[in-house]
């Protein structure tokens, strides 16, 4: 690995001091210090650091306060927090806000060097993750179509969209937390999904809310399914699935400029069914 | 649904806000309302996980949605809700919810987790969330109005 270039953020001149010297002697380079809020920015886009460290308790704006707006000037900057304050809800918030890694003071040297090494390295879980994500996805909604109304299903692929994708009527949203956290898209027709209301029912349906809570209902099995699948390949991931949300309305263009998503069409009897999956690489180096 | 569920999520909307270059955060107004319920524009949608669970939308329209981003962005012209305006909005959904388990552990709730935003963008659309019902606070923030949709339920 190149040398890794470290910005310090710490209210106290000794703290960064410190840390700047520990990162020095595990062979860092410290290319930019700041001591609060006002130069922070500033001194971030100087200096183009590889890592933050950031200290929590700060006058002014805190660590946190501090991490946001590096975040929100550059989603790619990884923030590891340097703090003597350590317990669940702290490190529950750090992660919720996109920061990295964490590491107690009194700095232990070696450990948070690991820290940053983690941080920089190649995630294997999240790239096996990201392999067999979609192709999870794709086998729980094709199982539970095939399961449910007898009826064949493959896929045809699609590039992550870079681009908005558009509605096709009926879009089911899955919020996903775990190692990873992520979402999940499942886009129909509303011709589609009343073709295999009227399969599942063996009647048409009798109302739009019928066929609202079969596509929530579809959506619901599809995520806890796939999601128990890649629990079952690695049980650290530990995904778990919100309730559905559903969106009704043709032309309606779906976003996600902060969360890059795969994607494939199921091709159905009852017509194309979108599913996207994504999850974000977050943080990792939680040791 | 027990109307105070809302306050972490309120302490965070006008936390937040100011931080991320807005002056005045007023809340105009709380409804109980179904579980569906129009948008035309944009929401943006996040999912919680953990005690209680379910999902908040933020809405405003499209013409709001450019001065806000345009503001988040230190007043840079926003002519058109590209990839960076989309961007700066879902960055603060993500920003709001992650501040309000922060708030939400501070009352007791404590566990909570968030997804990633996704962000919609579309007219005369209908949002059905998975609770029974839902509130929705409007917000006026710096004479942009916002509703922001939150519909939580208790983990059995």
């Amino acid at each position: 690995m190149s040398v890794v270039k470290v910005m310090v953020v710490d209210d106290s001149f000794f703290s960064r001091t410190l840390i700047a010297e520990t990162l020095r002697l595990g062979g860092c380079e410290v290319v930019g210090e700041a001591d609060s809020f006002d130069s922070l920015l500033e001194t971030y886009n100087n200096c183009k650091p590889d890592i933050v460290t950031m200290d929590i308790v700060m006058p002014g704006a805190d660590g946190f306060e501090c991490s946001r707006a590096l975040l929100l000037n550059d989603p790619s900057a990884k923030i590891i927090l340097v703090s003597s304050m350590k317990d669940e809800e702290t490190e529950l918030e750090a992660k919720r806000i996109g920061i990295v890694g964490y590491v107690q003071k009194p700095i232990d040297g070696d450990h948070l060097i690991k820290v940053i090494k983690n941080t920089l390295s190649p995630d294997s879980l999240y790239e096996q993750l990201i392999e067999l994500g979609l192709e999870t996805f794709n086998e729980a909604l094709s199982q539970n179509i095939t399961r449910m109304t007898k009826t064949p299903v493959t896929f045809v692929p699609m590039d992550t969209f870079e681009t908005n994708y558009v509605s096709q009527g009926i879009t089911t949203v899955i919020g996903i937390i775990g190692r990873h956290s992520g979402s999940m898209i499942i886009d129909l027709s509303t011709e589609a999904a009343d073709k295999m209301v009227e399969v599942l029912l063996r009647r048409p349906s009798k109302s739009r809310e019928e066929v609202l809570a079969m596509v929530a209902e579809l959506a619901n099995i599809v995520a806890g399914v796939a999601c128990s699948m890649l629990n079952k390949k690695d049980k650290t991931y530990s995904l778990r699935v919100s309730p559905p949300s559903v969106f009704c309305s043709t032309n309606t263009e779906i976003a996600s400029p902060n969360l890059k998503i795969q994607a494939s069409y199921a091709q159905t009897t009852f017509g194309p069914i979108f599913l996207g999956i994504g999850f974000k690489k977050g943080a990792t180096s939680w040791i | 649904m027990d109307i105070t569920i809302i306050n972490p999520l309120i302490a965070s909307f006008t936390d937040i806000l100011p931080q991320i270059g807005f002056s005045s955060v007023e809340r105009r107004s709380i409804s109980l309302v179904g579980s569906t319920l129009d948008y035309d524009g944009i929401l943006v949608h996040i999912s919680l996980v953990g005690v209680l669970k379910g999902a908040v939308l933020i809405g405003m329209s499209l013409d709001s949605a450019k001065l806000f981003a345009s503001k988040m962005m230190m007043g840079m012209s926003v002519t058109e809700f590209d990839l960076l305006a989309q961007s700066a909005i879902s960055e603060m959904g993500n920003m709001v919810c992650a501040n309000a388990c922060t708030q939400f552990s501070q009352v007791g709730i404590t566990g909570l987790d968030i997804s990633p935003p996704l962000l919609l963008i579309g007219r005369n659309g209908q949002a059905t969330l998975p609770v029974p019902q839902t509130i929705a606070i409007n917000f006026t923030v710096d004479s942009i109005d916002i509703n922001v949709y939150v519909g939580l339920i208790q983990s059995k």
